[in-house]
């Protein structure tokens, strides 16, 4: 019998899709693949491998479980006692300032609301900043400033209808994949409709792509800037709309003359061909239905709130807003940016959408809360809060959900500041990651399937994140633990909820109060909402104000705004370049971002092997012209040297990376490689209004790693492998996976001998050694159980492992038949996949090629015949290549 | 009809005259004239039969009463003595007198007796006959026994001794057993599980002296370095040498061995020779596989046939208490060869392959090897295995694509 499956939302991206979960009969057995929610407005039934391969992510490995203070178990009471303590006292020696929170885009919006009002309402300082300061900070200052407030205009509907869709700084192929299958699928339904991207780099979003510009790293604002002054000749701004509706536009504009005063300049500015540059702005003005998507590369940038407003200003021109089909999409990175951006859970906003410097705001807050100690400025945005933790200011952090030692720029400093913190409490789910590392307290928090409450993504949708799963161990929701600190601090009676559906009732009261329209944000609705109704809730964008339960889908159709005088703003710009440029000393620009099948620093999807499968290391991609020239070898290694650290990946060479310029993907962390930690290199440069650092961009200088020796090795017990130039563990099915390399063979020896002291080894190992290949390979097996294998090779390889990884499965004897095997990599005969291309059905290029080999002659067939790309699609831009180029009918 | 007389009836003669009397029966009068009471045997399962995994009735290479009734004359116990080319004649020891058309020597090979002093004496033996078989299953229990020689035959011959409880300790000049067909890695390997069956080796070394007590039997012997060492047997084991005495005293042409052509035929157009008593293109012949084809082309000669016998390489196929061994071609590399070398010790497998310009020139195989007639056949075709190196050792089904 089919069970019921329960509807929660997936904790990844900014699209926040609807996932159906089949619970488990029993408590220890395995929860069931999920599948896309058919009802949500954000999926409508579809997945991205990352979301299909969920299940595989709740797995206990390396679960933080109990709470420990200086790496002592401890229990809950004792921990919060610490905390609590810990707090009143530097609150009272140094002030409120000493204490701050470095939130995330993955809690819930009850735990930030919980957070940002114990931070500014009672303990009195506003320092409660979040790993979205990375992600989208630019964006809110954007929408602010043109709109008045942090708006996205826009719903994912007017992604598929508009005429002509830009994306710039986004492949969304990747990083928001469903969202990108609505857009191929409405593209392929409408061959009319237009896309362009805007990246330096041929990502697989180009797929789709009508046009692509691959413009210099940071120069989008100028784009824009053009298409200002291209919509002022063409006569497309819409006169009335600017009247009635906004205000500075001759400011903007001759700024936009100045900045991109002709095509060729602009064309030049932005290193693109004149010709494409000309299509672009001929499409501009030809279409009205036109949205502009953007995401992390126009974000995060020195310049990045500016580069957001060059785009809202041509949008505003030509009154390309508040309509179906047209828009400027900030579309986020996290599951729940949103909702913090909601509750005020960044340092530069009070609560409810209202600033610090909102006339009223702070009163009105205060007297909402009942708060004693409000704080009255703005507090510490991500960097600075790391510096000013380093020079000592800040005494206590809680870090909740989030990985800084990755993910903010100049690891190094930040390492400093949290040795220089006299308390750092992490809350995470997981035992090991960079940052848990640097803990004084930590607490085991509930992860995704366990915590209860609800997020927003990018179109301003509320859905329920669902606690279908029992909490295991120790572990607790964050909400609750920020609570009890309150409590403990003597705040009881604002902070005795009895579950996310109070808290969530009071925010949603928060963002009615003596609102009247005057705010964008009122969810007044559910102000008084029940348990039930809360449990019940259905996916709803907001504003959803009291007596208008249906939510809202467009934003400013009324043309309405909420600045003072209810018009949106022209903002001025002057577009500007990435403030470090490459030199002779740091020829290269590094630019970073993701991959296909991971998510941040792989604290969720490094659970999952599958997603291991379709890059399983960390790499820099390079342009081949700068491989030969390096003397650089294509999967060997390279050292990657800024002026702040470094980093040793593998090399990929692709001609989707222009010469000079190179990309990193950001997710590989130490708990997973050992020197692959690539903000290592990024420069604490952030844009001056929003805070958010230019992630995207680091001068670098590349050396070969020559002659290094590599191997793969297998184990049924973690190793410890400090002793090699590089290592990197990559998730498995079974036992741990590394891929290696040492300086020289001359280590191998010592190496081994070092490992077999570790492993506590003393079996026969069995050997192959072929100098003509440079093979050298040695296995040992215990009780015909394998344990410990290594296969060296001189030369950059990839060797498929999965049927040596079902070999270190418990219960899986090696036989008797099978011992040559262990040495030869698989059974004879055995199907080689190759890399894996498709990963919802592991499907691999070898077989792809084998396919067409055989006379598959689409996408589609090859789909019918391997089931790849049939899925989530997400390998569809992969697929592609496979197919042989269809010979041209003569005429 | 054609007389045809064979002298020797181990298993080159028994062959041949199966072989002969299966063909054409009608125009043959065939003898089969042997030395030893049992004929026709498999001389090749001595060492089962020493070691008791087999019994008499497993030893029987022909089927000598078939072959009586077809008109076979089988004569056991009764060995040639001399040979009148003249006339046309043999006489055998009982002075029995028969002529012949055509006559074959299939001779065969005796122990390699090593000069060493005191070795004529009656506890020191080869192992060789039936007899020797008989003879070792006869030791009283216990008994402390020395081989000398750490090839094939004296590793067989240790291995079945020790089954039977006796002490053996084999004697070996080379620094590895089975030198001639294995590389030190190998033989370290073949060693160790004779060890562990109780076999005592000395490497390196050979007795220099058998001092023989009152009565003349040998009781001690000394050690390269003069050690002392008590004995109650001693099986010399340290090589064949062809058996030739009749055929020089024939006055046929011998070397190493008989001389023979491509058609077995002697320096005597009337006299052949076949098997290890036989030398053709300076080599002799020690394994089977080439000696059943010199009975084939044998076969052929003597029915009025065009037949040539062409030495082929064969690969060394070898079971020694029950680890398969194969070793063909070059063993022991030079600078200009590379070797692929699989070592699973705990199973008791090892693969080394010698490769040279992209061609497999040698394989030794311990253990595991059912990729030996694959390998021959690369280093015969001169394959080149260069696209398939970083899979060759695992064998043809790692390197062959998948029959679809």
């Amino acid at each position: 019998m089919a069970q019921a499956f329960q509807k929660t939302t997936c904790p990844y991206c900014g699209v926040g899709c609807g996932v159906n979960m089949v619970l488990p009969n029993t408590d220890k057995a395995p929860v069931p693949p999920v599948s896309g929610d058919e009802m949500h407005p954000a999926n409508f039934g579809r997945l991205c491998v990352k979301g299909s391969s969920l299940s595989q992510t709740l797995i206990d490995h390396d679960r933080l479980l109990t709470p420990s203070i200086q790496g002592q178990s401890t229990s809950w009471d004792e921990a919060l006692d610490t905390i609590s303590d810990k707090v009143a006292q530097v609150v009272k020696d140094h002030g409120p300032d000493a204490f701050a929170f470095y939130l995330s885009g993955q809690i819930l919006t009850e735990d930030y609301y919980v957070a940002n009002k114990l931070a500014k309402g009672f303990i009195g300082t506003a320092n409660v900043d979040t790993n979205s300061r990375l992600c989208m900070a630019s964006a809110v200052v954007a929408y602010k400033r043109a709109f008045g407030s942090d708006t996205v205009p826009c719903c994912y509907e007017d992604l598929e209808c508009c005429d002509l869709l830009i994306m710039v700084g986004s492949n969304a192929a990747w990083t928001h994949p469903v969202l990108y299958q609505r857009i191929a699928a409405a593209k392929q339904k409408r061959p009319q409709m237009k896309v362009v991207v805007i990246d330096p780099r041929q990502t697989a979003t180009c797929d789709i792509a009508d046009l692509h510009l691959a413009i210099k790293p940071g120069a989008d604002a100028a784009i824009f800037s053009y298409l200002l002054c291209h919509s002022d000749r063409a006569g497309v701004v819409d006169q009335t709309f600017m009247a009635d509706s906004t205000s500075g536009f001759d400011e903007a504009l001759t700024c936009a003359h100045a900045a991109t005063p002709s095509l060729s300049f602009t064309a030049d500015f932005c290193g693109v061909s004149v010709e494409d540059l000309a299509c672009l702005a001929d499409w501009w003005v030809d279409t009205e239905k036109t949205v502009t998507f953007y995401s992390q590369g126009i974000n995060q940038s020195s310049s990045g709130v500016d580069k957001c407003n060059a785009i809202i200003n041509c949008h505003l021109a030509t009154g390309r807003i508040g309509k179906e089909g047209a828009g400027p999409f900030s579309i986020t990175g996290q599951p729940n940016a949103m909702g913090g951006r909601e509750v005020g859970g960044l340092a530069n906003q009070l609560a409810a959408h209202m600033d610090f410097a909102t006339p009223g705001a702070q009163d009105l807050v205060k007297r909402f809360w009942q708060a004693p100690n409000m704080a009255t400025e703005n507090g510490l945005k991500a960097v600075d809060l790391f510096q000013a933790m380093e020079a000592g200011k800040v005494k206590v952090v809680w870090i909740m959900s989030t990985n800084p030692m990755v993910s903010l720029p100049d690891t190094a400093q930040v390492r400093r500041a949290l040795e220089k913190c006299e308390l750092v409490i992490v809350s995470d789910c997981k035992n090991n990651t960079d940052t848990t590392a640097m803990a004084d307290i930590l607490l085991p928090a509930t992860g995704w399937s366990e915590k209860n409450g609800t997020v927003t993504n990018s179109e301003r949708c509320i859905s329920r994140q669902r606690g279908l799963l029992p909490a295991p161990g120790e572990a607790r929701h964050d909400w609750w633990a920020i609570c009890e600190v309150a409590k403990r601090l003597g705040f009881k009676p604002a902070f005795d909820y009895q579950g996310t559906h109070d808290i969530f009732a009071e925010h949603a009261a928060l963002s009615a109060f003596e609102n009247a329209g005057k705010r964008d944000f009122d969810i007044g609705h559910f102000q008084s909402v029940t348990q039930a109704e809360y449990d019940a809730l259905v996916p709803v964008q907001w504003p959803v104000p009291k007596g208008q339960p249906a939510g809202t889908k467009r934003m400013f159709a009324d043309g309405q705004f909420f600045t003072a005088d209810r018009k949106a703003r022209f903002i001025p710009i002057s577009p500007v370049l990435p403030q470090h440029a490459r030199n002779q000393e740091w020829p290269f620009v590094l630019n970073t971002g993701r991959v296909r099948d991971q998510w941040h620093t792989m604290t969720r999807t490094g659970n999952a092997a599958s997603l291991a499968r379709h890059t399983n290391q960390p790499y820099v991609e390079i342009h081949p012209r700068d491989v030969k020239a390096l003397g650089l070898q294509d999967q060997g290694l390279a050292r990657l040297v800024s002026p702040y650290g470094q980093a040793i990946l593998r090399v990929k060479t692709s001609r989707a990376t222009s010469p000079g310029q190179v990309f990193a993907p950001i997710h590989w962390t130490q708990a997973f490689a050992n020197q692959s930690v690539v903000s290592n290199l990024i420069p604490q440069v952030v844009d001056p209004l929003s805070g958010q650092p230019e992630s995207k961009h680091a001068v670098i200088r590349l050396e070969a790693i020559k002659k290094p020796l590599f191997a793969a090795i297998l184990s049924t017990q973690a190793l410890d492998l400090s002793a090699f130039l590089y290592w990197c563990r990559i998730p498995s099915e079974h036992g741990f996976y590394y891929e290696v390399a040492l300086s020289s063979a001359a280590e191998v020896e010592q190496t081994v001998r070092d490992l077999k002291q570790q492993t506590g080894l003393s079996e026969h190992w069995m050997t192959y050694q072929n100098p003509l290949s440079g093979q050298s390979r040695m296995a040992c097996l215990r009780e015909n159980q394998l344990a410990l294998l290594l296969y060296w090779h001189d030369q950059p390889q990839q060797l498929s492992v999965d049927w040596l990884v079902s070999k270190l499965a418990p219960d899986s004897p090696v036989l008797e038949q099978e011992r040559l095997a262990i040495l030869a990599g698989s059974l004879a005969h055995s199907e080689d996949k190759g890399e894996i291309i498709c990963s919802c059905f592991q499907v691999g290029h070898k077989q792809i090629q084998k396919a067409v080999a055989e006379g598959v002659r689409s996408v589609a067939e090859l789909g019918t015949r391997l089931k790849c790309g049939t899925n989530c699609g997400s390998c569809v831009p992969e697929l592609k290549p496979f197919m042989p180029i269809p010979v041209e009918q003569s005429a | 009809m054609m007389r045809i007389v064979i002298v020797g009836a181990g298993m080159a003669g028994s062959k041949l005259a199966e072989e002969l009397a299966q063909g054409a029966t009608a125009k043959l009068a065939i003898t089969l004239i042997g030395e030893e009471p049992k004929v026709g045997y498999n001389r090749i399962m001595l060492s089962s039969l020493l070691a008791q995994e087999i019994s008499d009735e497993d030893m029987p290479l022909v089927d000598l009463q078939t072959m009586r009734q077809t008109g076979v004359d089988i004569i056991a116990e009764d060995p040639v003595v001399s040979i009148s080319s003249k006339h046309k004649q043999v006489t055998l020891s009982s002075g029995r007198v028969m002529d012949y058309d055509k006559l074959v020597f299939a001779t065969g090979s005796k122990a390699n007796l090593l000069p060493i002093e005191g070795a004529n004496a009656d506890n020191v033996m080869g192992f060789r006959t039936w007899q020797d078989v008989d003879r070792m299953s006869a030791l009283p229990a216990e008994q402390k026994v020395a081989v000398v020689g750490g090839g094939l035959l004296g590793l067989e011959a240790a291995v079945g001794l020790v089954k039977r409880g006796h002490q053996v300790t084999v004697f070996h000049r080379s620094g590895h057993l089975l030198n001639r067909q294995l590389d030190a890695a190998a033989a370290s390997l073949l060693q160790n599980r004779l060890e562990t069956m109780g076999i005592e080796f000395c490497l390196s070394d050979s007795p220099t002296r058998f001092i023989h007590d009152t009565s003349g039997t040998v009781c001690q012997l000394l050690h390269g370095d003069g050690q002392r060492k008590p004995v109650d047997l001693v099986i010399m084991a340290a090589g064949i040498v062809p058996e030739t005495q009749l055929a020089q005293q024939t006055g046929l042409a011998v070397k190493k061995a008989i001389l023979v052509d491509a058609q077995m035929t002697t320096s005597d157009a009337d006299v052949y020779a076949v098997g290890e008593c036989c030398e053709f293109e300076q080599q002799t012949f020690g394994l089977v596989a080439p000696i059943w084809s010199q009975i084939k082309v044998l076969t052929q000669v003597l029915a009025g046939n065009a037949a040539n016998f062409t030495v082929t390489p064969t690969p060394t196929k070898l079971k020694v208490s029950g680890i398969n061994l194969f070793s063909v071609g070059t063993i022991q590399p030079d600078a200009q060869d590379a070797c692929l070398v699989f070592e699973d010790v705990s199973a008791n497998h090892y693969r080394k392959l010698v490769v040279n310009d992209g061609q497999l020139v040698g394989a030794i195989l311990y253990g595991n090897v059912a990729d030996g007639s694959w390998y021959f056949q690369l280093i015969q075709n001169k394959t080149k295995v260069t696209d398939m190196l970083d899979r060759l050792i695992f064998g043809e089904a790692y390197c062959q694509p998948e029959v679809a």
